[in-house]
């Protein structure tokens, strides 16, 4: 469990230091990153964000009992979200709407992973375990710092008139959490944590995925 | 006998028909789920045994938090025991669970249930049209490897990302070499062996997934090009091998002695020029010193400075030290040249007195005044000179044998040589002489000492009263002609002693006086030459010194008085 947490903790490292700085404070000439840039960066963090979770998730499974994995009755709290399931979906979905469940995917998993991080540090005070809290905390900074970079990237869009300017970045969703109500403070189960890693996992591969798509459609180019 | 009843009974159980032990199917398992596009999937299972009647199979799959459970709608596209789920049915990033049932007339039997995200199941097509191409860099070959994705996994629009994987090895080897060539679809190869023949295959995995089956191997000769390091390298190795071939036989041709001479110059010993050292080993002083004779003093050509060794002379004797002084020179000449270090801080008074005690009894030498022969013979030394030198009207007042133990003695001094040498004589200049060596002011010249000295120029000093004795040395490190003028001082003569023959032929002397410390004066010269002001003031033991700056075309008539034990 430590071993996937400390290689998660390093790449959550590097995933921060991906915070833009401010480049042009004194007025020297600035490189102004393109889109393609943008793209790029946007892309490597979200690449981050789901090995993250695989990490996370795999570290998890081994210690969550078996019997669980073949229920299979419990739902991410984001399938509300018309996320394209197939490429055919995914294709006819426009620009502006693909962008916009991107964003909408990656407000919707703030809040949960606060509580995430939250109740695996009550779980690790309990077993006095090693801390693997923090990932989940800082794994919460990495879906902030990708969901920045999105909508930086939808606003270049805009900008460069590929986009219309319908896109408003959603509030995250209050409420919205189909976790159990046994997941307030006090108990934690792992089952909880599985289920919520699980669909992290997932939602992370969308996200990466219609980055990808977007990506191919705005600049073909040999990487496509 | 019981082998026999047990092969009967084994041989009756094979031979017994069977009765049709009809049972359910025995369980089916799901081998494995894959898709090659993430569009479509197949499902394959292993049936196993069908319990003697015909069995018939199906595979049920239910999605995700749904109930429903759907039936396999395609059987027979990817064959046997398989299920191919096409696109409409294929639904990515959604939880299949799938199970295969076994049925016969007797019952049915239940896979193990199988949870499936498509996502992860991806194995994609071989990539194709993997083509190779020779390009050329500057000069050095390489190989360009350029290849298609698999035709049905769409990596354009961005819905599957690929990596792609490059393996090559020479025909006839067994080990390949793997490049990771990323996103790419072209590659470079470099440093492949020139007319090799080489298998190149390629293979591409998605993000997550499993790698595709190798493509068919693609051939191609590489071809055959000039090392031009190699040439470079045979040339300079001709070259090389040409120079030692010149050298050696140059060697031969000119002797062995002179390149090695030339190249490891021995070292010099002490050499008479036109001394036969046979005749010191003889033993025979009179043949010694008529072979210490040299003709050719003083010189009318130009000399060569480095080969003339000139002593100053200071004699007073009278004729009975002649013949000691003889001996001493002679007879211990030998020993003072093997005796002869570079130790420049002793003087030659060391090894004078080394010399001294080697040779035998010293006498005591007196001092004597000079006689008028020596006047004249002082004169025709001066004469000598005065090809080099301007000074006129200047009288050799008295000329004071110097022990002369390091070098031949001029033809007009060897009249000098027959003059006693006073032992206080020689002390003082003994002691003078090493007191000089001891400061090593003028550095490096002090160690000759006791080693050759070169003395271009014979300085000669004069005053009404006194002779001034100058012992010029010669730096043969630095070609500096430095003057180190010991001033003998008799008693009431007035003595200067040159310290130092700057360039420009200046001489910078040193002017003892008896009362206290001076400082450093300019004094003119009497003949007017050039002042030069002296830029070291020579601070030493001695006291109350002058320094005068003389020009050395010039005879200068100084006095000084001083006392030799005062150094």
């Amino acid at each position: 469990m430590t071993r996937g947490y400390f290689a998660v903790l390093t790449l959550l490292h590097l995933a921060l230091r991906v915070r833009s700085a401010p480049i042009c404070t004194f007025g020297a000439r600035c490189h102004v990153p393109t889109l393609a840039d943008v793209f790029e960066r946007v892309i490597q963090q979200s690449s981050r964000m789901h090995s993250i979770s695989s990490d996370l998730h795999a570290e998890f499974e081994q210690d969550s009992y078996p019997s669980r994995k073949q229920a299979g009755k419990w739902k991410c709290h984001t399938h509300d979200i018309l996320a394209p399931g197939d490429k055919k979906n995914a294709q006819s979905l426009g620009r502006e709407e693909l962008t916009q469940v991107i964003l909408e995917l990656l407000g919707a998993w703030m809040d949960p992973l606060l509580q995430l991080h939250q109740s695996m540090r009550q779980q690790q005070e309990e077993d006095q375990g090693p801390h693997s809290s923090n990932v989940a905390l800082e794994m919460s900074d990495v879906i902030q710092e990708l969901r920045a970079g999105v909508l930086k990237m939808a606003d270049k869009m805009k900008l460069l008139g590929v986009l219309s300017g319908n896109t408003v970045a959603p509030a995250p969703p209050e409420g919205a959490l189909h976790l159990s109500a046994s997941n307030k403070r006090g108990a934690a189960s792992p089952v909880d944590h599985n289920e919520l890693l699980h669909c992290l996992r997932r939602d992370s591969d969308k996200v990466k995925n219609y980055l990808r798509i977007l990506q191919c459609s705005m600049l073909p180019g040999l990487e496509c | 006998m019981r082998n026999i009843l047990e092969w009967t009974c084994l041989l009756l159980l094979v031979a017994t028909p069977r009765t049709n032990s009809h049972s359910p199917p025995e369980k089916p398992t799901l081998t494995s789920c894959r898709s090659p596009e993430k569009e479509t999937f197949t499902c394959w299972w292993q049936p196993g045994s069908d319990g003697g009647l015909p069995t018939t199979y199906a595979l049920y799959y239910r999605k995700e938090n749904t109930d429903a459970v759907y039936e396999c709608p395609d059987y027979f596209t990817a064959g046997e025991n398989s299920c191919f789920f096409n696109k409409n049915d294929t639904s990515i990033w959604v939880n299949y669970n799938i199970t295969v049932v076994a049925t016969n007339r007797l019952g049915s039997t239940f896979s193990d249930p199988v949870d499936i995200d498509v996502v992860y199941i991806v194995q994609p097509n071989s990539p194709e049209n993997v083509s190779l191409t020779v390009m050329e860099d500057k000069g050095w070959p390489f190989l360009r490897v350029a290849w298609e994705p698999p035709p049905k996994a769409d990596t354009r629009s961005g819905w599957i990302t690929l990596v792609y994987e490059i393996r090559i090895r020479l025909e006839g080897e067994n080990e390949w070499v793997i490049h990771v060539a990323g996103q790419q679809k072209l590659f470079n190869i470099f440093s492949l062996r020139s007319g090799g023949l080489y298998l190149v295959q390629v293979r591409c995995k998605p993000d997550h997934g499993f790698w595709s089956e190798w493509s068919s191997p693609s051939h191609i000769r590489f071809p055959d090009y000039f090392h031009r390091e190699k040439s470079t390298w045979i040339v300079i190795t001709v070259f090389c091998a040409f120079m030692v071939l010149t050298i050696s036989w140059l060697l031969r041709m000119n002797g062995h002695r002179s390149l090695k001479h030339y190249l490891l110059p021995p070292v010099p010993g002490p050499k008479i020029k036109g001394f036969n050292q046979q005749l010191l080993k003889n033993g025979k002083s009179e043949d010694v010193f008529s072979a210490l004779v040299v003709s050719d003093f003083p010189p009318m050509s130009s000399p060569n400075y480095e080969d003339l060794l000139v002593e100053y002379l200071e004699v007073y004797v009278p004729d009975e030290q002649e013949v000691k002084s003889k001996e001493l020179h002679g007879g211990c000449f030998k020993s003072e040249s093997s005796t002869s270090d570079s130790d420049s801080g002793r003087g030659s008074c060391d090894s004078h007195t080394l010399l001294m005690d080697k040779c035998g009894p010293s006498n005591g030498n007196d001092d004597h005044p000079m006689g008028p022969e020596d006047q004249v013979g002082g004169r025709d030394w001066e004469n000598g000179l005065d090809a080099k030198e301007d000074m006129s009207g200047l009288d050799v007042g008295r000329v004071k044998t110097w022990p002369s133990v390091f070098s031949p003695l001029p033809t007009s001094a060897s009249s000098l040589l027959n003059q006693p040498i006073s032992r206080e004589l020689t002390k003082h200049h003994c002691l003078s002489e090493s007191m000089f060596c001891t400061q090593g002011v003028l550095g490096p010249e002090f160690s000759l000492c006791s080693a050759q000295l070169a003395i271009p120029q014979l300085i000669e000093s004069r005053s009404d009263f006194n002779i001034h004795k100058l012992y010029v040395e010669k730096d043969r490190v630095t070609e500096d002609t430095s003057a180190i003028l010991q001033p003998f001082v008799p008693q009431e003569r007035d003595y200067s002693k040159v310290r130092r023959v700057g360039s420009g032929n200046m001489l910078l002397l040193q002017r003892v006086l008896e009362r206290g410390p001076d400082a450093c004066e300019e004094k003119s010269n009497s003949a007017g030459t050039n002042v030069k002001t002296p830029s070291v003031c020579l601070h030493s033991a001695i006291q109350g010194q002058k320094h005068i700056v003389l020009a050395t075309s010039g005879y200068v008539d100084t006095t000084a008085m001083g006392l030799m034990p005062t150094y």
